[in-house]
């Protein structure tokens, strides 16, 4: 389900072009990047003052997007499932001891909500769905950052992420907003709690005593992180990251991996795998190249019924000539990649490290 | 990619654009970052008027002239700074000394920070007002200068630095940019620049601004260096870390957080309410919160937890055990905690041994009749709202001073016993104690930490000798809150220029005239008491030819004269009402009007604001009309006076045979109002009709009401009516309206039980009509006065009437219980009660002679202005009293007297008696019969209390005792008063 407008008009021999080169070991890409080098981009955080957290990222093919994170205090709502705590609170309304037992709850996937606008497509769209619920589904993945939104046993943080997508979708955005919203939760602040126990909550007003969304420590380096997710393409045996639009077209699969900072993480450099998605690849569109052997115009003779040249067309291999790929990859490179983003010093190590540089 | 990110201040000083973030919690719990854009000037003026370049440059007014500045140019001097000096003080300053800032005698050229400013209003919004004030007194000069919009004065507040210490560094910058700049302006005569001084209790401020070389001192060294330093060192508020006793011992639980007192009281956990202390009982209080009918008492100490009388507090219920009766015995703390040491803090418990045992005996008394099933539900304070403190009067106890250092000028503690036994015995530090003992002294109260035992205060002034006339009733007006310092100039430039000389336009043409009736020659007369010179009302009544009567009542229009929101409003609507004491009246207007342009004098003609009626012979109301007018009264008579012309046979002339009309009808409406359950109550001073309501303020030997004054009477209750039901009718949702509400039944049980165990009598309370006519059973055919005192005692089960907007209430909420009146309001007193101005706008417009002022539309509005005058009708009827109470005891100076009394009112070691000959009513204690006090047994059913020991005796509830009237110095207030003891 590819964005319509990032289809290129290639054709089959140039298609084919693209896929041979790709092919090589090591594979030669069109802009020269090796196969995990990532396209520049410049990023900046915090550019909405009245928001808790934002961000803007451009990548180098004009593609721009801007992230706010909101965070709301909500009432909590009571469910059957999380007895004995609540049956507590109606007990004997906040006392001290009760307040102190609870002083951590589990958070909700209800309380992150996600929405992605991207310019010429209305909401309910399948691209701003699917994507929203991509980045959604890795942020909850995460584990840890709904159960930082608790603040007791009656309240919570809702957490408002909203994505704006400033240019047109040339090339697959997920990266992109992935990024962006990285960084605005980086910079995201929750104003300090004052009042204990299961009070109304009650802030101290001054922004600047506001606590990190992702803590810190005491010299401002993140103890966590939020997830990432990244786009990789699969052509034969090699895995490219962060395709540029040409090399999505002659991709034989896509699939968007989310890697997070891991469970244990004291150490902070172990990340893990959250999510795995494959994408349905926007080759599979690409018109057809058809080889000399059937073709009427190089042959003379009068064109095959269509449900024949089908059947002969899915027999030749010939080289050089484009054939859409239809899905598939090999485990081995499957699991190549997953290596090569969650390993230590890996893909994923990398951009979280680079985007740590942006100036909060 | 170019950033759109907003520029940072800190990247270029030539920026004028910053921004201040913050954290907002909405009422509704929502949580919001805001963010402010600050636009930073450079033409915000030093305002010294020494200064040349600030006023080129100040912003200017429509009139293109910029304000006036402040600062004078030759600003006092002190020793340390023979140049004079400009004085800025941090928010501690001021927290801490504000009665030093307002002092006359020092502290002026002040320049007032908006930071402070706004630090000050977040600490604490009565000191704010105070400051705010104090910026508007131009002998003061105090200057509020905007430091945060000036550019060189703006300061970004660095990463990791604190609120506070933002905030000193911004205070010490505008410091050091005052001088700078007072030094670039002065020139090169720099022998007279003045210096800036920063004045600050914060040490580690100080310390800064001495690296800084920024001039700072601390309040008290700043003191120091003045005149008369002693004196003005005890106004310094008590600060906290002056008490040196280290590792004080906590004696009261702590508050709640304020969160936790919000979900409590959401949840319905916790309650919140006023906190009312018993005149009887000082460790018990009350409070009244919406979800019981009956109060919540507040027992001991602890459990009151630092909350003073008037303190806005939250409280949790105590489990069922520990509910009680009301107490039925008297506690004083004067005589429970005699010789406590202000000085010495150890040993001290939260309740002492002797408190202790006098709640023990109560407990013990409820517990062993538990059968009866009366305890009320008990509280605990949990957390204040809001303090209700406020200055008060009071005197040194003596025993409290250490007499080795009476004349030395040492610092020492001392208590302070307010004239408000409510309040507890405040703990101050003095250096004057010696010259302090026996005068009234004007106090505040600080603080109250968990440490200590008692409330912490400063000294404020003397106002002079105890039992001086002078000092006692300035100490009165202040105790009740009364406005009694000369009128501002203000409100005196909007009189009419024309002083006394201003006369009613002779041409019929001029704009006075526009809209009023020539009513100048109805036959008008006024009736007042003796010696009246702010006459607000004045009747006429005359016969038609249909054999109908039209009579007319006739009110001071005031309204003419002031006008709305102008500085004379405002301050009659600060000050609410007249405040009679026994010599003085405070007047709420200025003489002129009050008693000369307003006032319908005779035989002078003058506007009025009247009300006209068509009355049968039946007094049966025809029709009504209102409008403004001009009267000419023919005669002013006093009540004696108008009974004697009435009742001469002999005068004939038609203004007498107005009055025998006005006599006749009047006597028909108070029979129909007293038919309809109209309420005949009593007070204890002196006898006064329920209706007290218009009456004027009575005269302590006023006791014989004549005829004339219910004359009077009735007609006022009329025209409040009538004009009631006329501005309700135009403004539903405004009108300013006066209730009095139908006291609970509750209210009544105890008295009503008290009438069927001694006397075997009903009350009935179901209505006004049934509480009436069951009063009127209520006879002693041996003793006259019993009935008078079952109608003061039943006056005190009753709400006190208020006044307040139409909206605020539903229709049938509007009756006024005591007048058996479905709507009522005050019409009649203009010049001496607020809210009949207000009645006279809203009627003004009604009729369509002006447009209503939109203050009168805005309910909110209103509503504050009723519950100020609400307040104040109340301090003036206490003030008023105190005051006969005061002049009684010194009538009775000096001679002792026998007379007959009645029990009102008896406790487990007491009991109340009224003496009817001087309406004076006071407590006798047992301990005052005989030492040992005697033993006693009270018997709480019967309402019988004997005792036996050192006397024998039995005293029984309204039973007749003879009494001994004498007077002496009371311990506890100062005060001469009258002492009572059983014969």
């Amino acid at each position: 389900m590819p964005p319509t407008s990032s289809q290129l008009l290639l054709s089959p021999a140039e298609l084919s072009y693209l896929h041979s080169s790709l092919s090589l070991t090591p594979p030669i890409r069109p802009d020269g990047r090796t196969t995990t080098q990532f396209r520049p981009l410049v990023a900046e955080s915090g550019i909405i003052p009245s928001a808790n957290g934002s961000a803007r990222v451009c990548f180098s093919d004009g593609t721009e997007a801007i992230a706010g994170v909101k965070a709301e205090v909500e009432k909590s709502q009571w469910r059957p499932g999380s007895t004995e705590q609540s049956l507590q609170v109606d007990e004997d309304g906040g006392d001290d001891e009760a307040g102190q037992a609870g002083t951590q709850g589990t958070g909700e996937n209800s309380w992150i909500s996600m929405s992605i606008e991207v310019p010429g497509f209305r909401d309910d769209d399948a691209l701003p769905v699917f994507l929203s619920a991509m980045l959604t589904e890795a942020l909850l993945a995460d584990g840890k950052l709904k159960d930082r939104l608790w603040i007791n046993r009656r309240f919570h943080w809702k957490l408002y992420i909203d994505i704006l997508l400033l240019s047109a979708p040339l090339s697959y955005p997920l990266p992109l907003l992935s990024l962006t919203t990285h960084l605005a939760l980086l910079s995201a602040r929750l104003p300090k709690l004052k009042s204990e126990g299961d009070e109304d909550p009650l802030f101290d007003d001054d922004w600047e005593a506001s606590t990190y969304l992702y803590p810190r420590d005491t010299k401002g380096a993140c103890l966590d992180r939020p997830p990432i997710t990244l786009l990789v393409i699969a052509v034969g045996p090699n895995f490219v990251f962060d395709p540029s639009k040409e090399e999505l077209a002659v991709a034989e699969a896509v699939i968007a991996l989310s890697a997070g900072t891991s469970d244990a993480s004291t150490l902070n450099k172990n990340l893990r795998l959250l999510s795995i998605r494959t994408i349905d690849p926007p080759s599979r569109l690409t018109p057809l190249g058809i080889p000399d052997a059937l073709s009427s115009a190089a042959t003379g003779s009068a064109p095959l019924p269509p449900d024949e040249q089908l059947a002969a067309r899915e027999g030749t291999d010939e080289h050089g000539v484009w054939n859409p790929p239809r899905g598939g990859m090999k485990r081995a490179v499957l699991a190549q990649i997953i290596k090569a983003v969650i390993e230590p010093g890996g893909v994923a190590q990398e951009v979280m490290d680079g985007l740590m540089h942006v100036e909060v | 990619m170019t950033s759109l990110k907003r520029a940072h201040p800190s990247d270029g000083t030539t920026g004028n654009l910053s921004s201040k973030v913050y954290v907002r919690t909405t009422r509704a719990g929502k949580v919001q970052k805001i963010v402010r854009e600050l636009y930073l000037r450079q033409d915000i003026p030093c305002s010294s008027k020494l200064c040349t370049i600030c006023l080129s440059s100040a912003p200017t007014n429509y009139h293109s002239k910029p304000q006036p500045f402040i600062l004078s140019a030759t600003p006092t001097g002190t020793k340390s700074f023979p140049n004079g000096h400009y004085l800025v003080p941090d928010t501690n300053a001021f927290i801490n000394g504000m009665d030093l800032f307002e002092i006359e005698t020092a502290f002026t050229d002040v320049i007032v920070l908006q930071t402070v400013l706004e630090e000050v209003k977040n600490r604490s919004l009565p000191l704010y007002h105070r400051l705010v004030s104090l910026t508007k007194n131009e002998d003061k000069r105090f200057y509020v200068f905007f430091n945060e919009f000036r550019k060189e004065t703006y300061v970004e507040r660095d990463s990791g630095e604190s609120i506070n210490d933002r905030n000193d560094r911004a205070v010490r910058r505008c410091v050091s940019w005052y001088s700078e700049h007072l030094k670039k302006a002065v020139g090169k005569k720099s022998s007279r620049c003045p210096t800036v001084v920063m004045i600050t209790d914060d040490k580690d401020n100080l310390r800064k601004a001495k690296a800084e070389s920024v001039v700072g001192l601390s309040l008290h060294n700043y003191v120091s260096g003045l005149d008369n330093a002693d004196q003005l060192l005890d106004m310094v508020t008590e600060g906290r870390e002056q008490r040196s006793t280290g590792k004080a011992e906590l004696f009261y639980p702590g508050y709640f957080s304020l969160s936790k007192m919000m979900t409590g009281i959401k949840a319905g956990t916790l309650h919140q309410g006023i906190f009312n202390v018993s005149p009887y009982n000082y460790l018990e209080g009350t409070i009244h919160v919406p979800a019981f009918d009956k109060s919540l008492i507040v027992l001991g100490r602890e459990n009151s937890n630092r909350a003073v009388s008037g303190d806005v507090v939250v409280v949790e219920i105590l489990p069922k055990d520990q509910w009680k009766a009301p107490s039925s015995k008297i506690i004083e703390e004067e005589t429970v905690n005699k010789d406590d040491n202000a000085d010495a803090e150890q040993g001290e418990g939260v309740t002492t041994e002797r408190e202790r045992k006098a709640l023990q005996e109560e407990v013990k008394r409820i517990h062993g009749k538990t059968s009866e099933g009366r305890p009320q539900p008990t509280a605990r304070v949990v957390g204040v709202i809001k303090r209700n403190w406020r200055q008060y009067v009071g005197h040194v106890d003596k025993d409290s001073v250490r007499s080795s250092t009476q004349q030395s000028r040492a610092q020492q503690t001392v208590f302070v016993i307010p004239m408000d036994k409510r309040i507890p015995k405040i703990r101050v530090r003095t250096r004057q104690a010696g010259e302090l003992l026996g005068k009234r002294v004007l106090i505040t109260i600080d603080s109250w930490d968990r440490e200590s035992r008692y409330p912490v205060g400063h000294f404020v002034r003397s106002l002079g000798e105890l039992e001086n006339k002078g000092a006692e009733t300035e100490a009165l007006l202040l105790e009740f809150d009364v406005q009694y310092r000369p009128f501002p100039k203000t409100v005196l430039d909007c009189l009419p220029v024309e002083g006394h000389d201003w006369r009613i336009p002779a041409s019929l043409d001029d704009p006075g005239w526009k809209g009023r009736r020539d009513l100048r020659d109805l036959l008008v007369c006024s009736i007042d008491p003796v010696g009246c010179v702010d006459i607000d009302d004045a009747l006429h009544a005359r016969p038609l030819p249909n054999g109908n009567f039209e009579v007319g009542v006739h009110i001071a229009d005031v309204s003419h004269f002031v006008k709305p929101n102008n500085a004379m409003d405002k301050e009659a609507s600060i000050r609410g009402t007249t405040v009679y004491l026994v010599d003085k009246r405070i007047d709420m207007l200025p003489m002129l009007l009050g008693t000369d342009l307003c006032s319908l004098k005779p035989y002078v003609e003058r506007y009025a604001f009247s009300v006209i009626w068509e009355v049968t012979p039946d007094a049966d109301i025809v029709s009504s009309s209102f409008t403004k007018s001009v009267i000419r009264s023919r005669e002013a008579f006093s009540y004696e006076q108008a009974q004697l012309r009435i009742d001469d046979m002999s005068q004939k002339d038609d203004l007498t045979q107005g009055m025998r009309t006005l006599l006749m009808l009047s006597k028909k409406l108070k029979k129909k109002r007293m038919d309809a359950g109209a309420l005949n109550l009593a007070s204890p001073e002196v006898r006064v009709e329920a209706e007290s309501e218009t009456s004027d303020p009575v005269d302590v030997k006023t006791k014989q009401l004549l005829d004339t004054n219910s004359l009077v009477e009735e007609f006022m209750l009329l025209a409040n009516c009538s004009v009631a039901a006329r501005n309700y009718e135009a403004y539903p949702q405004t009108a300013l309206l006066r209730r009095h509400g139908a006291p609970p039944k509750s209210n009544f049980e105890e008295l009503a039980n008290q009438l069927k165990v001694k006397k075997g009598m009903e009350l009935k309370t179901d209505n006004s009509k049934a509480v009436a006519d069951s009063l009127d059973t209520c006879v002693d055919a041996s003793e006259p006065y019993f009935n008078t005192m079952i109608r003061i005692l039943a006056t005190r089960c009753m709400m006190s009437a208020e006044y307040f907007c139409a909206g605020t209430q539903s229709y049938p909420e509007f009756r006024h219980y005591g007048l058996a009146s479905e709507i009522y309001t005050h019409f009649t007193s203009p010049i001496r009660r607020y809210a009949d101005l207000e009645a006279h706008r809203q009627l003004a417009a009604a009729i369509s002679y002006e447009t209503l002022d939109p203050s009168l539309h805005s309910k909110p509005k209103l509503e504050a202005v009723c519950k100020n005058i609400n307040v104040r009708h109340r301090n003036a009827q206490l003030a008023g009293r105190a005051s006969v109470d005061y002049y009684v005891g010194q009538a009775l100076k000096g001679r002792v007297l026998e007379e007959d009394g009645f029990v009102m009112k008896v406790f487990s070691n007491g009991f109340t008696v009224i003496v009817p000959r001087f309406g004076i009513e006071r407590l006798i204690r047992l301990r005052d019969l005989a030492t040992p006090e005697p033993e006693s047994e009270f018997d709480a059913e019967e309402y019988v209390l004997k005792f036996t020991g050192a006397r024998v005796g039995r005293v029984e509830l309204f039973g007749k005792v003879k009494v001994r009237i004498e007077d002496v110095l009371e311990e506890s207030t100062g005060k001469r008063s009258i002492k009572l003891s059983l014969v």
